[in-house]
């Protein structure tokens, strides 16, 4: 078997401490409250990908799986390095004691940060095995030609990596003053196999029987059901608590409460649903919780008023008095993560026969940062603590924290055996960190001859990275001070202007914020994108050739995505009849990612609705290491992007969380889906880059647009009802 | 207190008679190809057959299945492990993103083929309104069903 160097495997398995960065520490490990980053090296990927004694290759998944299936495409890469094929491959996904930390799956970084790694752990071990055949085959090195699953001599004198393993390890030393092994991958004139092909996403057979397992589908001898109660809002203190007759429902196990932490355990699901129905609890509130306070705290223009905004992204020679063409506000709402399944975890305390005190099972974005907040929690060693990563149903950057994990090992921890827990679907619209609530306003003024002049974006958005439990409440002012990076996604136009001046405050909403898809990418690119389409319409171009026009030859990448789209969605004509219209947005994530979206919309004067008829979408991230799996996730935020625009409204009133649940927080449905066509422009000579919140960002302006083009109505507020229109 | 599940008889013990359909064929019986996401019976991801019926088992008393037939997703596939047409066509077509939903989708799916043999775009969106999924893979979901009943027709 080949294996890594002592030194490297100590480092791989985690029994060196191999570095682990934590944002904001500041060397204090108390407060290590922000998600695990660490970005792979050579050395840890080496451990990710083995060729084992009977030839077959063993492939640890390194990202969490929640649909994005960025671990097949890295299995594709492994098959390319290393001459085989997809089934060839066993993936397994590690546990946090099978390899070294890595990072959370999050940001759509899977392939940006991993396939270089990826790809280089393959070639290593496939040169390596090279020389073994050079060995076996008594050629020199030079002579050892690859082949399918193995390699050959040009005499076709053929040698499989079955045969040149056996049970002895082989020990593959690094030596990083070496060239790094040729990497197929990243080759654009090499012709690929496995790389840039529709691949079909491995295990997709346990999704369409059942045989998936999800973290709540895990088998558990004796397992018990837990839960605890969950506040309105993080920083909530219980006033009063009424537990009385708890303890006499039938099947009841245990009451535990722990400071803010009110929790119960039962024999069975029914059980916990009626001991918890019992329990009375109110709060004491630091700030009320209604949409007249969000609004007030969002409010962009009374603050703009009173002077410049607390953070400047860009500042050129600005004039606040210019001749404004466009002078508009946009509100975009908080929306819910909503994701399917209600997130679990069971944890099981060892009777000290294991090798761990500790286990968890668990779908989190962030494995190892949960080890890591499960061992400081209860006081154990961290390599006490091991936490199995599970299939998550959705995560859509709401799973990164340690909450139902904490719930499951309290209780756990309490009753002496192994206990799940599920949050509610009310739990999940309570618990979940919203996508805060923004507003906007933009400013544009154009020259004599119809170009940009000026452009000036304020904006106030709830925090979403440095949230007030991301970091310690001391941190949170330094940190804050530095700017949040989730809230400046999106923020820079694509256009240029020789004047402009782009400016934010982030503040504290009364309800729990976070990291949702795209984050501030899609609220802010709606308000820049509704304003460039609104400009162009009153000057009576076209919003296409305006827009490509102000982009000044400096978005290449940007414009051929705009410009295909508009072919795209000329293939098919708009229905004749009033009501209809098409609109356009694009836009750029994380200056990597590029995508431009149309949407041909109906306002339905009789069933007084508006109704998504199609839309098209054109995406450029680099390399497409699987165009099928970035066709769907192209196609999963267009769903997102009706959803936006249209139905999502999280509503909050009298200091409570009012939705909860799918009947008063509507998502798009079957009947609401647009039909979508999707086109990836492969980049082979470009690294990929993130694809999962990509389209996210252009089709909520895109349908706005398209409403503009069929009616006139500008809409300055998401979500768009079509009582709006009418009014 | 018996039902039959997937064809195979099964008692149901006492701790978990009065538990509802969806607790017992996960936590009792092991059957968690069945999910539970809102409770309500408003997504559809606990979606099995009762008699042929679709029936979101979330809502549903076990008391009130007693020696009924109930089908769920681990009983769709032929016993040789070939799947059935709709479980082959969400591969085809690469149907799933997270697939906490899919079993749902694909029992509804049944559904409305066994009603519908050769649904149009209008009798899907009626039939599978009622299965939400949050990733938002219902144009493949539509494109499926579609190839399914195709070849459910040519197979006869």
């Amino acid at each position: 078997m080949v294996q890594l160097t002592r030194r490297n495997f100590l480092i791989a398995t985690g029994w060196v401490a191999g570095g682990v960065t934590v944002l904001y520490t500041l060397r204090n490990r108390a407060v290590a409250v922000a998600p695990t980053i660490i970005i792979p090296n050579k050395e840890s990927g080496a451990a990710w990908v083995q060729i084992r004694s009977d030839g077959s290759c063993l492939m640890y998944f390194t990202r969490v799986e929640m649909g994005q299936n960025a671990n097949t495409g890295l299995a594709q890469i492994v098959a390319e390095e290393l001459n085989i094929e997809l089934e060839d491959i066993e993936a397994v996904q590690p546990s946090t004691s099978d390899i070294a930390p890595i990072a959370v799956t999050a940001g759509s970084m899977s392939l940006t940060a991993f396939s270089r790694p990826t790809a280089m752990a393959a070639a290593t071990l496939r040169e390596s095995m090279r020389a073994l055949a050079a060995v076996k085959l008594g050629e020199p090195l030079s002579m050892i030609l690859d082949d399918a699953g193995g390699f050959q001599t040009a005499d076709k004198r053929k040698v499989s990596y079955a045969d040149l393993v056996d049970k002895d390890s082989v020990m593959v030393e690094f030596d990083d003053t070496k060239p790094s092994p040729a990497l197929y991958t990243f080759d654009p004139q090499r012709s690929k196999k496995q790389v840039g092909r529709d691949a079909t996403p491995i295990g997709i057979r346990g999704l369409v029987t059942g045989a998936a397992v999800y973290t709540a589908d895990v088998p558990m001898q004796g397992v018990l059901y837990g839960r605890a109660i969950k506040p309105p809002v993080r920083n909530a203190r219980i006033a009063s608590l009424d537990t009385s007759g708890v303890a006499e429902t039938s099947g009841f196990v245990e009451l535990v409460r722990q400071g803010e932490f009110v929790g119960v355990v039962c024999k069975t699901p029914s059980a916990l649903d009626a001991a918890m129905s019992k329990i009375n609890v109110t709060w004491d509130l630091k700030i009320p919780i209604n949409q007249d306070e969000i609004d007030r705290l969002i409010d962009v223009d009374a603050e703009m008023a009173d002077g410049d905004l607390e953070h400047v992204l860009q500042d050129e020679a600005h004039r606040k008095d210019a001749d404004w063409l466009i002078d508009l506000r946009f509100d975009v709402q908080t929306q819910s993560h909503a994701a399917q399944e209600p997130r679990a975890a069971i944890a099981r305390f060892g009777d000290g026969s294991g090798a761990h005190k500790l286990e968890i099972w668990t779908g989190s974005q962030d494995p190892w940062g949960m080890k890591r907040f499960a061992a400081m929690d209860t006081g154990l060693s961290e390599d006490d603590v091991v936490v199995y990563a599970k299939r998550l149903g959705g995560g859509f950057g709401g799973r990164e924290h340690y909450e139902v994990e904490r719930d499951a090992v309290i209780l756990a921890r309490a009753v002496k055996r192994p206990v799940k827990v599920q949050w509610t679907r009310k739990d999940e619209f309570t618990a979940s960190r919203c996508r805060p609530a923004s507003a906007h306003r933009l400013r544009i003024a154009t020259d004599d001859a119809g170009n940009l002049s000026d452009w000036w974006y304020g904006y106030i958005t709830g925090h979403v990275v440095f949230s007030r439990e991301r970091l310690p409440g001391w941190l949170l002012p330094v940190a804050r001070l530095a700017g949040d990076m989730g809230v400046v996604k999106g923020a820079l136009a694509p256009y240029s202007a020789p004047h402009q001046r782009v400016e934010y405050k982030d503040v504290d909403l009364p309800i729990d914020l976070g990291v949702w898809r795209s984050l501030n990418g899609a609220p802010a690119i709606f308000a820049i994108e509704s304003a460039m389409d609104e400009l162009a319409v009153q000057q009576g171009m076209d919003p296409v050739d305006f827009k490509i026009a102000q982009m000044k030859g400096k978005q290449p990448r940007l414009q051929v995505c705009l410009e295909r789209v508009r072919e795209m969605s000329g293939r098919r004509s708009l229905p004749q009849g009033s009501g209809y219209g098409r609109g356009f947005a694009c836009g750029i994530f994380d200056d990597r990612s590029f995508v431009a979206v149309s949407a041909d919309i109906h306002v339905d004067e009789i069933a007084q609705e508006i109704k998504v008829l199609h839309m098209c979408c054109v995406q450029d991230v680099g390399m497409a290491v699987n165009p099928d799996q970035l066709r769907a996730q192209a196609e999963g935020n267009m769903a997102w992007s009706v959803g936006m625009a249209l139905l999502e409204r999280f509503e909050v009133a009298d200091d409570e969380i009012k939705s909860s649940n799918y009947d008063n927080y509507a998502i798009v449905r079957m009947s609401d889906m647009p039909s979508v066509d999707v086109e990836v422009v492969d980049q082979p000579s470009i690294p990929p880059a993130g694809a999962g919140e990509v389209a996210l960002v252009a089709g909520p302006p895109a349908i706005a647009n398209a409403i503009r083009n069929a009616t006139g109505f500008r809409a300055l507020r998401l979500p768009i009802a079509f009582a709006d229109i009418s009014s | 207190m018996k039902l039959k599940i997937n064809g195979v008889e099964r008692q149901v013990a006492a701790d978990w008679q009065n538990e509802n359909l969806l607790t017992v064929l996960r936590e009792h019986f092991g059957l968690t190809g069945s999910r539970f996401s809102c409770g309500i019976g408003q997504c559809g991801a606990c979606l099995v057959h009762v008699d042929g019926i679709p029936m979101t088992s979330c809502l549903i008393p076990v008391s009130e299945v007693v020696d009924k037939d109930v089908l769920t997703i681990e009983g769709l596939a032929a016993e040789d492990g070939t799947l059935h047409p709709l479980q082959q066509a969400w591969v085809d077509e690469r149907v799933p993103q997270c697939g906490y939903c899919q079993s749902g989708q694909i029992m509804q799916a049944l559904a409305l083929l066994q009603n519908t043999p050769q649904p149009d775009d209008a009798d899907i969106d009626r039939a599978m309104s009622g299965n939400l999924c949050r990733c938002g893979t219902y144009t493949r979901i539509r494109k499926s069903i579609k190839k399914a009943a195709l070849v459910m027709k040519e197979a006869g």
